[in-house]
């Protein structure tokens, strides 16, 4: 497998971090404070079709290999600082890798061009206020009745919600089944009578990146708003989890990067006893862990991306790399907010930003304990 | 061994281990008694892949594939047949 880069994917790692850099950080520290989504930068993420990456050209998309997607994000989380927009970023492209493999042609007409153009964000609804890691027992229920379904539930700390044109929902389509098999994903446009939102959360990071609460009360939503078939819902989800733990680690990747070159920067130049602190082993130890970690995800995570590219089944190993790449994430963020002493604990050093934000990541997308046991169950453990 | 018989002995040894039954047969349903749970399906589509050398792709993830052993052999032998053409 070669992970040599080609000139021109040396090229567009290096196009997205100039703009990342030029465009996305200005302004950061007040809208995170404020929680507030930055729309007018979504606007130019999807001017450089950074929304319309992994895609078929015939529905706007870019035609990109899963690879070249993930480079694309590790640049965009190495460049821009404003972790909650990458996230809202990463969310929508799993969003829309669901419906692109598992959605009729309608839906990928009607959905995917908007989405790539940044003119439609779509948020999956799957947690609920009583299942988190334990999916299976969520209480969504989509009954079918002649000409629709009727959705009636709420979901809990959905990504993209509040800003979201377009619900993608696991509900039980048939309670009859007390098994996954029960289960089933269907779009629900927000326009639709019965959907309503809570009030966007405040959270401890990724402040700029909108969640909330969405209620459905008594929704009527197409019989052709079923993505795949009924009964589907968990394959659907346990497949769009292998994606979505391969994208969201490139992020976690393109920031430990970003951590490790602002550690080695500060070490190297901020003088004690005489001499740079980075001449210190308790101090250079942590950035060369740091090191060591960044250069094993990078090595895995474009194994799997291209493996992924092969259409290869990747539970076991999506889930190992979402692990590993989160936990030495926040592991680095806690180092480098030691590492630079009395300015690390400032608001005013970016530091503390990245470790808030950090936290989230052995959260969503699985937590670092679910994980473990999926990766126990499958070493039949 | 035959693909069924295969099967049916790594979902004995494998899937059934925390349970007191110990035989299956062929048209049991394996999904509704919870033979087969959200993690289960991901453990035997794995060991499927692997030790069939075979891609289960999204259009083959449904419930009625892997309702029953007899549903299961069936999807693995159609698999390998469309492979071997």
């Amino acid at each position: 497998m070669d992970f040599n880069l080609s000139e021109e994917q040396k090229q567009l790692k290096s196009t997205i971090i100039n703009f990342a850099r030029n465009e996305l950080n200005q302004g950061l520290e007040e809208r995170e404070r404020l929680g507030r989504f930055p729309s007018e930068l979504w606007k130019k993420c999807a001017a450089l079709n950074l929304l319309a990456l992994p895609f078929e050209e015939e529905y706007g998309g870019c035609g990109f290999s899963f690879f070249n997607t993930v480079l694309a994000i590790e640049a965009l989380a190495y460049g821009c600082k404003d972790a909650g927009l990458v996230h809202a970023v990463g969310s929508t492209l799993i969003s829309g890798l669901l419906i692109k493999i598992f959605g009729t042609e309608n839906q990928k007409k009607n959905i995917l061009p908007k989405l790539c153009r940044g003119e439609l964000i779509a948020a999956q609804a799957i947690t609920e206020p009583e299942a988190g890691s334990d999916v299976m027992s969520i209480q969504t229920r989509a009954i079918k009745a002649e000409n629709n379904y009727l959705l009636d539930g709420r979901k809990m700390f959905i990504s993209n919600a509040p800003i979201a044109d377009v619900f993608l929902v696991l509900a039980i389509t048939n309670p009859d089944r007390k098994s996954f098999a029960a289960h089933s994903f269907l779009l629900c446009e927000k326009f639709r009578p019965g959907v309503s939102l809570g009030k966007p959360l405040e959270k401890l990071g990724l402040r700029t990146l909108q969640n909330s609460e969405v209620i459905f009360d008594h929704c009527e939503i197409p019989l052709e708003n079923l993505i795949g078939q009924e009964g589907q819902g968990m394959f659907i989800f346990n497949e769009m989890m292998e994606w979505e733990r391969i994208l969201f680690a490139a992020c976690h990747l393109g920031t430990l990067t970003r951590i490790l070159e602002m550690c080695l920067k500060y070490a190297t130049e901020r003088k004690q006893f005489g001499q740079p602190i980075s001449k210190f082993q308790y101090i250079s130890g942590k950035i060369a862990r740091m090191k060591i970690a960044e250069e094993l995800i990078r090595t895995y995570l474009y194994r799997l991306a291209i493996s992924k590219d092969q259409n290869q089944r990747l539970t076991l190993e999506a889930s190992v790399l979402k692990v590993y790449a989160s936990e030495n994430l926040k592991t680095a963020c806690f180092e480098a907010l030691q590492l630079h002493g009395g300015y690390g604990f400032m608001l005013e050093y970016e530091i503390q930003r990245d470790l808030r934000d950090s936290l989230a990541s052995t959260i969503y997308s699985g937590t670092s304990e679910i994980n473990l046991q999926i990766i126990s169950k499958l070493l039949r453990l | 061994m035959q693909t069924k018989e295969k099967i049916r002995k790594f979902l004995i040894s494998d899937l059934l281990q925390d349970n007191d039954i110990s035989a299956i047969s062929d048209d049991d349903s394996l999904i509704d008694s919870g033979i087969i749970d959200s993690h289960g399906i991901m453990t035997l589509i794995a060991y499927l892949e692997k030790e069939f050398k075979i891609k289960i792709g999204p259009e083959h993830l449904l419930p009625e594939n892997f309702e029953s052993l007899m549903a299961i052999s069936n999807l693995v032998n159609n698999l390998l047949t469309d492979k071997g053409k």
